[in-house]
């Protein structure tokens, strides 16, 4: 407690600082932002070019292991409508260290609400480190209620991302997701995507970029989905 | 075909996890220098073996760095000064 006091306190008096890059599109990595960062982020995600998401998100690291983002708007296009989804909170400790443990350990909590929605997303972020190749695995628990409508969804996640220079790193990224609507596994949906993903960063800023295209058939999933995320620390 | 496994070959050799070395030194706290080394630098980039570059270029990489990960200056005097100690021990121990 008095860490996390004695942390806002040294936020609040020290310049504002660049929060982290990410190397994944898709997939988290298990190392926190820095105490006292502060980072805007962007994300536009596309589905297909029929659906185009948008994040606005701030990433503040709170404690040497411990940083909250806050969503405070997402919102999508379609040809039919603009409209804003929703806002969430998002919370990440981090346990051990990719490089000087044997694995990098963290655990990510979501909490996502919008217009009849609510959305809760938990996370175990495993992460490791060799010389310049970053392996990371996700396994993701989703449940989401909208409208009068549940359903659930398990992801295994997996990426690796090779550091060309300390400025580019590329890589690649893999989703696998098994979608229980209204909780039952009767459709079996399972849905894989895989793809490149580039990210190159500056000064104070990086933009990554990961597109991913559908290794299954599912008729309702995209066949193609991108997304770039630019980070500007503050 | 035999190109593309040679080069993927030689990437993967570059692969080896590096585990920044252990140093002790009774005057500074080197320890705490190696954590904040492995635990912020890691945030945009991976870690560069100590012995890639000279002593000299190493005061002028963190100072380059040290805002963007949020170093205080006694955070960047450690990790420097780990820096440049674990620079000092042989290759093979450091490995």
């Amino acid at each position: 407690m008095r860490a996390l006091f004695m942390s806002i306190l040294y936020m609040s008096i020290l310049p504002a600082c660049f929060a982290g890059v990410r190397h994944f599109g898709f997939v988290y990595e298990a190392p926190t932002s820095a105490p006292g960062s502060f980072e805007l982020e962007n994300w536009i995600t596309s589905k297909d070019a029929d659906q185009v998401a948008f994040r606005h998100e701030i990433e503040i690291g709170l404690t040497d292991h411990f940083q909250a983002s806050i969503y405070f708007a997402d919102w999508s296009w379609t040809k039919s409508e603009t409209r804003y989804d929703d806002a969430a909170l998002e919370l990440i400790y981090n346990f051990t260290n990719p490089v000087i443990d044997p694995i990098g350990l963290s655990i990510y909590q979501e909490i996502r609400g919008g217009d009849e929605l609510i959305e809760c997303e938990s996370k175990i972020i495993a992460q490791k480190n060799f010389g310049p190749l970053i392996l990371a695995y996700n396994a993701t628990v989703e449940a989401v209620w909208e409208d009068d409508e549940r359903e659930g969804e398990f992801t295994n996640a997996i990426g690796a991302s090779y550091e060309i220079s300390p400025r580019l790193s590329v890589g690649v990224e893999l989703l696998h997701e098994f979608v229980f609507p209204d909780w039952h596994d009767g459709e079996e949906i399972r849905n894989v995507f895989v793809g490149p993903n580039v990210s190159y960063r500056r000064a104070n800023w990086f933009v990554t970029v990961c597109a991913l295209a559908q290794a299954t058939s599912t008729p309702d999933e995209p066949d193609v989905q991108v997304r770039a995320i630019v980070g500007v620390g503050l | 075909m035999k190109r593309l496994l040679f080069v993927s070959l030689g990437l993967l050799g570059g692969c080896a996890a590096y585990v920044p070395p252990i140093v002790t030194n009774e005057h500074v706290d080197l320890a705490q220098g190696r954590e904040l080394f492995a635990q912020r630098c890691i945030e945009c980039h991976t870690l560069p073996p100590v012995w890639h570059y000279s002593r000299e270029e190493w005061p002028r990489i963190v100072d380059s760095m040290a805002h963007r990960a949020s170093l205080r200056p006694n955070e960047r005097a450690a990790i420097l000064a780990y820096i440049l100690a674990a620079r000092d021990i042989p290759v093979e121990r450091a490995r």
